[in-house]
């Protein structure tokens, strides 16, 4: 028995390849458009990243961005034993303060027990990881009961922060007695 | 500066309340013209960056961490994460305190990335302690990352100049690379949602400014400089007969950062 | 007294985790995602062994399992989609695939398959389609066009050619589901830097185990379904499942197994976290669970119901339930190597922990709906094709 047929034997296959083969074009078409125009440029990355990362905001500066203004604590810190300590890591990074040339916030200042945590954070002999041709570290309170001190002292009534030597040397001078290792 | 000498001597006290409080450095604050380059303000760290607008740079970078010089203060973990806003719990940068005692247990800690310096001892530890000691950890810029390998859009990459860097603009955040970095410094920002890690500061480093992390360690002990300057701290030390190591050789990824008195205790 | 080992230095006397691992990146989206993939891959085989292998009991669920594939097929990129941080970037994953990359394949691996699963779906049910749209009114007469491809010629002719193309289609689909299942386990299996992962046997554990979740799948869902809208259940069928699934699960217990023991065996630098997550942190969901309840269990079980023939209403019985019991295997399995994996620190001193929240991004709710989606579109696959032979009123090719 023959039945009539609407469609073809293969109709429908060729349908589907024509679907297939279509979408395959478009789609590669489609991708041109999509791509990013600097896409495999150097390599399998977006090439124009590089430009983007340069462009990342710079927030912390160094001691020098610093000491272009603060010219009094320049000189006290910069001959002193502190002269590697970042100002930034007591007061928080540049731009927070300057922005574009332009004072914008105050910087915080450490008070109180903040001040004293600050400097155990390097000088606690407690941990002893501090190599001592590195770092001079004391223990607490042995180090205020050593030096005949009231033990609830902050250690900025002896040790101003920006140098925490120059009073010592200062009042050392004044009573005549020497520092540890010098001879003059 | 002789008046500022006078003025410490007759009353510490006050001029140190004086300067503390700003009012000193306030009054002599000067404003300075909108529009100031970079330049003015800081002085080049890295000679020959500055300026330069090409996508690679000539130099041959190398970072260089020493062990035995860390005293675990943590200022490269504060000021990297106001470099970069790290969000609380990531870390791009973080150091290790590793604890010896008598009987040869080897007790590691990292709280908050020692982000907070390490002013309290460990309370767990059952016997006399017989050493410590502190480790940085950051990229270690593969030669050969396997972060780059897996990732599947090339978001992350590496550029030849040898630095690997995010495209922050096309990770889609699936957590691949984070999965195959060894060393587990990559992790997924949790409000870009997109991964980050340490770059050894590209910005700062194209700027000619170290890193934030090497510039401000008081100790000296991270180092960064350029191999092709024979004069460079870092070439002395690579190049010449000292015990140089590297994190997890075995892995194969070839890492470029370089650690000085590293320890046998240290994975 | 003994020699002081170098080993010693690197043991862990107290728990210690690099910074960054604390947290689980790869939950439980990504324990669903080769979960529903290897559901997909192992309907297929149970399809393909009919259609290219002749196995002619499986006569009976050969066109189910395909549109069973299909329905989970659909979601399979649902998980990844909520997993992603930024899915609207998705699509970079087929725009700048990174050819070093094996998660990279999924976009065109997953493309490709489907199309090929629904080009033999297509092309098995056309006679089906052709004499429903003869009968069908409305949106269903259109509907069925569409899926006739307008075509009503179903003459010997065109069906000598369909079975061509089916034959085509059905060969090349079982090595095509290899690669959709068998990439997976290579995302993990070449991962060097997690000691769980990174072996060469991964792709093959998760594809034998995709095999495996496939055939209980269909065992699970023709039953269930059979009993439910009170059809006969065809037991010879079922006899041939069974044994078709205690014999990949045969392979796969045993690879999951000789895994384990050879890293145990040659004890290798990283054994000693492998060792201590497994008796740690892992022990309850591998030991107990996956292994003991789960996989020596059915795998008696199974053995015995393949080696011995019991009456028809027993065999019925037990094997929804081993059936079962064989899908929760797979989940636990997944689960065990997705998370297992991360819980180890890369500092190889110690483990984090994680428990799933039910109401968080990529939490056991959304795991839930994901679970269910297929089995509802499957239902709505169901009310347009039909699963079984003898509902339509046409003899098929």
């Amino acid at each position: 028995m023959e039945k009539k047929y609407k469609s073809s034997y293969y109709g429908h296959v060729v349908k589907i390849a024509l679907v297939l083969i279509i979408g395959g074009v478009l789609a590669v078409m489609a991708r041109d458009k999509f791509l990013p125009e600097t896409m495999g440029q150097y390599g399998h990355y977006r090439g124009s990243d590089l430009k983007d990362q340069r462009q990342v905001a710079v927030r912390s500066h160094t001691n020098e961005s610093c000491y272009q203004c603060h010219r009094p604590i320049r000189l006290i810190h910069k001959a002193g034993v502190h002269k590697t300590v970042s100002c930034e890591f007591c007061h928080g990074p540049f731009a927070d303060h300057v922005k574009d040339g332009k004072y914008v916030a105050k910087l915080p200042v450490k008070r109180d027990m903040e001040i004293k945590t600050l400097c155990l954070r390097c000088h606690n002999k407690i941990i002893r990881a501090r190599p001592e041709e590195s770092i001079k570290v004391v223990a607490m309170p042995q180090h205020l009961e050593e030096k005949k001190v009231n033990i609830d002292h902050n250690c900025n009534q002896c040790h101003m922060v920006h140098d925490p030597i120059l009073w010592i040397k200062a009042a050392r001078e004044m009573m005549g007695l020497k520092m540890k290792g010098e001879t003059k | 500066m002789i008046d500022i000498k006078k003025e410490i001597q007759k009353d510490r006290r006050a001029f140190i309340k004086n300067v503390l409080s700003g009012t000193i450095a306030g009054s002599l604050l000067m404003v300075i013209p909108a529009g100031a380059a970079l330049d003015e303000r800081l002085p080049e760290q890295l000679p020959g960056m500055r300026g330069d607008d090409s996508p690679f740079t000539e130099k041959k970078f190398a970072f260089v961490v020493d062990v035995t010089a860390c005293i675990g203060c943590g200022s490269c973990c504060v000021a990297d994460k106001n470099e970069y806003n790290v969000p609380d719990g990531n870390y791009r940068t973080w150091v290790e305190r590793y604890i010896i005692d008598d009987h040869d247990e080897v007790f590691v800690d990292s709280p908050n990335g020692g982000l907070d310096g390490y002013s309290k001892p460990r309370t767990d530890i059952p016997n006399p302690v017989r050493d410590t000691f502190f480790v940085p950890k950051l990229c270690n810029m593969c030669e050969k990352p396997s972060c780059v390998q897996v990732c599947p859009v090339g978001a992350t990459y590496k550029t030849e100049d040898g630095f690997i860097l995010v495209d922050k603009d096309r990770c889609v955040g699936c957590g691949y690379c984070i999965q195959a970095c060894p060393y587990s410094v990559r992790f997924l920002n949790p409000v870009n949602r997109t991964a980050e890690k340490c770059t050894w500061c590209y910005h700062r480093v194209r700027e000619g400014l170290l890193p934030a992390c090497v510039n401000v360690c008081p100790v000296h002990a991270r180092k960064f400089g350029d191999l092709n300057d024979k004069t460079s701290e870092v070439y002395k030390i690579l190049r010449e007969p000292h015990v140089i190591s590297v994190l997890k050789p075995g892995m194969g990824n070839q890492p470029a950062l370089h650690y000085l008195g590293l320890r046998r205790e240290v994975v | 007294m003994s020699v002081a080992a170098h080993g010693d230095a690197a043991v862990a006397a107290a728990n210690f985790i690099f910074p960054n691992d604390l947290h689980v990146h790869w939950s439980l989206m990504i324990v669903l995602y080769p979960y529903i993939t290897g559901l997909v891959a192992g309907a297929f085989i149970v399809s393909s062994l009919y259609h290219v292998f002749h196995i002619k009991a499986l006569k009976p669920v050969a066109r189910f399992s395909l549109l069973f594939a299909l329905a989970f097929l659909i979601c399979a990129t649902w998980p990844l989609l909520n997993h992603l941080g930024r899915p609207e970037r998705a699509l970079s994953m087929m725009l700048t695939p990174n050819p070093t990359s094996a998660m990279a394949g999924f976009g065109y691996i997953y493309s490709a398959y489907f199309i090929v699963l629904l080009l033999e779906i297509i092309f098995i049910f056309r006679p089906t389609v052709v004499a429903l749209r003869k009968k069908a009114t409305g949106f269903m007469k259109i509907l069925y066009g569409v899926l006739s491809i307008g075509s009503d010629n179903v003459s010997p002719k065109a069906l000598k050619l369909d079975h061509k193309i089916i034959a085509f289609l059905a060969a090349i689909g079982i090595p095509m589901a290899c690669v959709l299942h068998g990439y997976v386990g290579f995302i993990f299996g070449g991962i060097k830097a997690n000691p769980l992962w990174a072996t060469p046997l991964m792709p093959l554990i998760f594809l034998l185990s995709a095999c495996v979740s496939g055939i209980a799948g269909i065992i699970v869902t023709y039953i269930l379904i059979m009993k439910f809208s009170g059809k006969e259940i065809d037991v010879e069928c079922v006899q041939t499942l069974i044994k078709f699934l205690w014999g990949f699960f045969i392979l796969d217990f045993v690879f999951e197994m000789l895994e384990l023991f050879s890293h145990f065996y040659m004890a290798t630098h990283h054994w000693h976290t492998l060792e201590a997550l497994y008796s740690g942190p892992l022990f309850n969901t591998f030991w107990v669970a996956q292994v003991g309840i789960f996989s020596v269990i059915p795998f008696f079980l199974l053995m015995f119901m393949s080696l011995i023939r019991f009456k028809d209403s027993i065999l019925l019985f037990f094997a929804p339930i081993v059936s079962f019991m064989i899908l929760m295997q797979v989940l636990l399995m997944r689960w065990n190597v997705v998370v297992g994996g991360q819980l180890m620190s890369k500092s190889e001193r110690g483990a984090t922990t994680f428990h799933p929240m039910w109401f968080e991004k990529e939490g056991i709710f959304v795991a839930i709906v994901i679970m269910v989606a297929p089995v509802v579109i499957l239902w709505i696959i169901g009310k347009i094709l039909p699963f079984w032979m003898d509902d339509e009123g046409v003899e098929a090719a």
